[in-house]
């Protein structure tokens, strides 16, 4: 098999990356800068699709193959040789790297070609696809990866560039306030994955996927009902367990699982295309990738998985309830993304990792879609975000409707759309859960489920089919909304009126739409060549249950009839939003303002069940009274400084005292030097005397 | 012939006066005739020393002890000259300037 190009996938956005972050030293002409950057930066990403794509292609029968990332070199030079500690430097070419390949860089690439049109005004251009390449860089070594290492490598650096696309127009203070916050949550993330790498070094011996020997972390995990080490020896279960929680508080910090989840929201700070890729299609996606990665050892691990399972229903469900009461479209947006990678963990959680999978491509797909749809609209709005400031735009932007409700639609589990297969794929696993818990988790996602189609249509309805609640005409430019910072939009498209986006901002549109309808039947279980193609083409990536000795329970109900339910309760959330908002169409709220204020419920939901009122009690104020109280006052002042200062204090006293000898008169001084001479001269003598 | 103890006992007394005069007298003038009153002792118990063992020894040490006591005084009078120039006063006490 020819894989010669394969480096090139990854290489090929840090190329673009280099030739974004300089060229400002070589080109001095910003239009000739503005245009190479407009053809290199989408080029190089999608490039990079093409060649994913002829190596998924020529893949075929092999189940992995491990190469050097430096062309030329061999798969045995070591990155970091340090005593017994050995790492690779290594990419390793498997059906899970490879779909998320195609969807980082594929979705990536529309992304970036969206992004051409909407940030066509910015004064920053060139430095928004810096770091847009940098990105697409790092989640390809995330992804690629061949060791927990340089998987770790593009782990920060996607975390670096969500900081720096998050506080991208940074003059704002709240802009950069968020980017810190993003930074500062993943950080707690990260410190677990970081012991989860250190306890598999220790414990392990190794830190390799897979290695040419046969030795890697995975290979030693499969085996039925034990886990080896490098030499031999059994892993216990309880390391392993602690292994899995560690790799999973990490995940959990990046895909914003409850209880690190507050990030995002904030994120929705950076303009819409990064919203679009970093926080819904890839970087989010990272720790479902981690855990599917993993899933060697995690299926060793009953506990583990119990735990990842509840924890992402739990999100699923709190996100879903918080997603109803926003009224900014990116929050519902924001929302929803962590909703939905809720789902995400309670798949993996059943031992159905590769469904998890499923449902990040299809929701790569359509949430990319709604998030550049939201993002098309917020465009032609000059800024506007705030859908109560909206209605009435399916007149206005019949195209960006069109492609909207095809996403609505999918997420909500509309039948045969993407999003139907892939859910009702996660919630027959669910239903079916090892550990006999398959009713409570089915029905948690049901429901979820329900509000899902409730407060997405909730969103179609505020935002295209109500009454226009702005003056067309009137629009005025936001500042720091999604227009661009020097407030040139205004200028460029004149009059305050809405106006259509682009064409390069809708043409990625109507390939995702396609994408987020149609990906979900061919992949699923009804599409070509006998069905279930994605999870067939991952299997050999994705560990099954049977090797930690656990079997799915039988399902509670048929296929037919799981597809059946999910149907009707999609519909039925679908409906009601349409049924409860036709009845407000001047409004455009169920609720009158002031009720809705008034409502403990809405005021709850709003305030994220009060997870950012208690981290700011207990790390924001708490820390700030430890530090405050306990080490600057306490230990700082009252024990270092006081020490310190006790010390001066005593040498001065005895100074002050000692001090007194020195008269000034000639005579002390020869009175003590006749002294001293009269005791050497005795001593002198005793000892003269003494001989 | 006069014992050598004779010789060291009074150059004991000379030196003692000498050291007494150096404590207690405020005036340079003063404490430098002590000083050399107690070289002059020394210089005694040299000569003494030396016709007793019958060496030459003794006598060549004086002659050194002279010649420095010579310049020693010359430095010692130039700065009490420069210290009464400067504070129009030689007491010894009012010049205890290393008193903080």
């Amino acid at each position: 098999m020819n894989l010669q190009f394969a480096q090139l996938i990854l290489w090929l956005p840090l190329l673009g990356f280099l030739f974004c972050s300089t060229s400002g030293l070589y080109i001095k002409d910003r239009a000739l800068q503005k245009r190479l950057t407009t053809v290199i930066a989408p080029g190089v990403v999608l490039a990079s699709f093409v060649i994913a794509l002829l190596v998924t292609l020529q893949f075929g029968s092999t189940s992995r193959e491990i190469i050097a990332l430096i062309p030329g070199a061999s798969i045995y030079d070591p990155w970091i040789r340090f005593g017994g500690f050995r790492v690779n430097f290594n990419e390793v070419i498997d059906p899970l790297s490879l779909v998320m390949s195609l969807v980082v860089t594929g979705v990536g690439g529309l992304i970036h070609v969206y992004s051409v049109g909407y940030m066509k005004d910015d004064r920053d251009y060139t430095r928004f696809f810096t770091y847009f390449n940098l990105f697409i860089f790092m989640m390809l070594l995330l992804v690629l990866g061949d060791n927990f290492l340089l998987m770790f490598v593009g782990w920060e650096g996607v975390g670096v560039c969500s900081y720096l696309l998050i506080s991208f127009w940074f003059t704002d203070e709240a802009n950069a306030r968020a980017g810190n916050k993003a930074f500062i949550v993943n950080r707690v993330g990260d410190l677990g994955f970081s012991l989860g790498i250190m306890s598999i070094w220790s414990y392990f011996g190794t830190v390799s996927f897979y290695t040419p020997q046969h030795r890697g972390v995975l290979e030693l995990a499969n085996h039925v009902g034990r886990v080896l080490d490098v030499t031999g020896a059994v892993v216990p279960t309880t390391a392993i367990t602690m292994i899995c929680l560690l790799l999973f508080v990490g995940a959990v910090g990046k895909s914003a699982q409850i209880p690190l989840f507050v990030w995002l929201p904030d994120a929705m700070a950076g303009p819409t295309p990064v919203s679009a890729l970093i926080h819904a299609a890839t970087m989010v996606t990272a720790g479902v990738v981690m855990l599917s990665r993993c899933s060697f050892l995690f299926v060793h691990s009953a506990v583990a998985l119990q735990v990842v399972a509840w924890v992402g229903l739990a999100t699923a469900f709190v996100a879903a309830t918080m997603a109803m009461v926003q009224t900014d479209i990116k929050k519902v947006l924001a929302y929803s993304t962590i909703s939905q990678l809720g789902y995400m963990f309670m798949a993996c959680g059943v031992g159905d990792f590769s469904d998890g999978i499923f449902h990040v491509v299809t929701h790569a797909f359509f949430k990319a879609l709604l998030f550049l749809g939201a993002g098309a609209v917020i465009h032609s709005m000059l800024g506007e975000q705030d859908m109560r400031n909206m209605g009435g735009l399916k007149k206005k932007l019949p195209a960006t409707w069109a492609v909207m409700i095809i996403a609505t639609y999918s997420i909500a589990g509309f039948p045969l759309l993407s999003g139907f297969w892939s859910k009702d794929a996660i919630l027959d696993s669910a239903s079916r859960s090892f550990a006999g818990d398959g009713m409570l988790l089915y029905a948690g996602g049901v429901v979820t489920a329900f509000l899902t189609a409730f407060y997405m249509n909730r969103l179609m309805w505020k935002t295209f089919y109500t009454k226009e609640r702005f003056a067309d005409g009137h629009l005025h430019a936001h500042q720091h909304g999604d227009s661009d910072e020097s407030g040139s939009h205004g200028d460029s498209h004149g009059n305050g009126s809405v106006h259509p986006s682009p064409s390069t901002m809708m043409w990625p549109l109507y390939i995702l739409a396609v994408l987020a309808a149609g990906f979900g039947w061919y992949a699923g279980p009804y599409g070509p060549n006998g069905g279930d193609l994605l999870s067939k083409f991952l299997a050999p990536s994705i560990a099954p249950l049977s090797l930690g000795g656990l079997q799915p329970q039988p399902g509670l109900l048929s296929p037919m009839a799981g597809y059946l339910l999910s149907s009707i309760v999609a519909i039925a959330g679908l409906v009601l939003a349409a049924v409860l908002y036709g009845r407000r169409m001047e409004s455009g709220a169920i609720l009158e303002p002031a009720a809705a204020e008034a409502s403990p419920l809405v005021w709850f939901l709003k305030n994220n069940w009060g997870f950012d009122a208690l981290y700011s009690a207990v790390f924001i104020r708490g820390g700030g009274l430890l530090a405050e109280r306990g080490l600057m006052r306490g230990v700082e002042t009252d024990t270092i400084n006081a020490a310190g200062d006790g010390l001066a204090k005593s040498v001065g006293g005895i100074s002050r005292l000692l001090r007194r000898i020195q008269t000034g008169y000639v005579r002390n001084y020869a009175l003590v030097m006749l002294i001293g001479a009269v005791t050497l001269m005795v001593g002198m003598l005793v000892g003269v005397m003494q001989h | 012939m006069v014992p050598v103890s004779y010789y060291l006992s009074l150059s004991a007394v000379l030196f003692t006066i000498g050291v007494v005069g150096v404590l207690v007298k405020r005036n340079p003038i003063q404490v430098f005739m002590c000083i050399e009153l107690m070289l002059n002792a020394a210089n005694l118990t040299f000569i003494a020393l030396g016709r007793f063992y019958g060496t030459a020894t003794g006598e060549m040490y004086v002659i050194f002890a002279l010649a420095v006591a010579a310049a020693e005084v010359s430095v010692g009078l130039g700065i009490i000259v420069t210290i009464f120039r400067s504070r129009q006063s030689i007491d010894l006490d009012e010049a205890a300037l290393l008193k903080s």
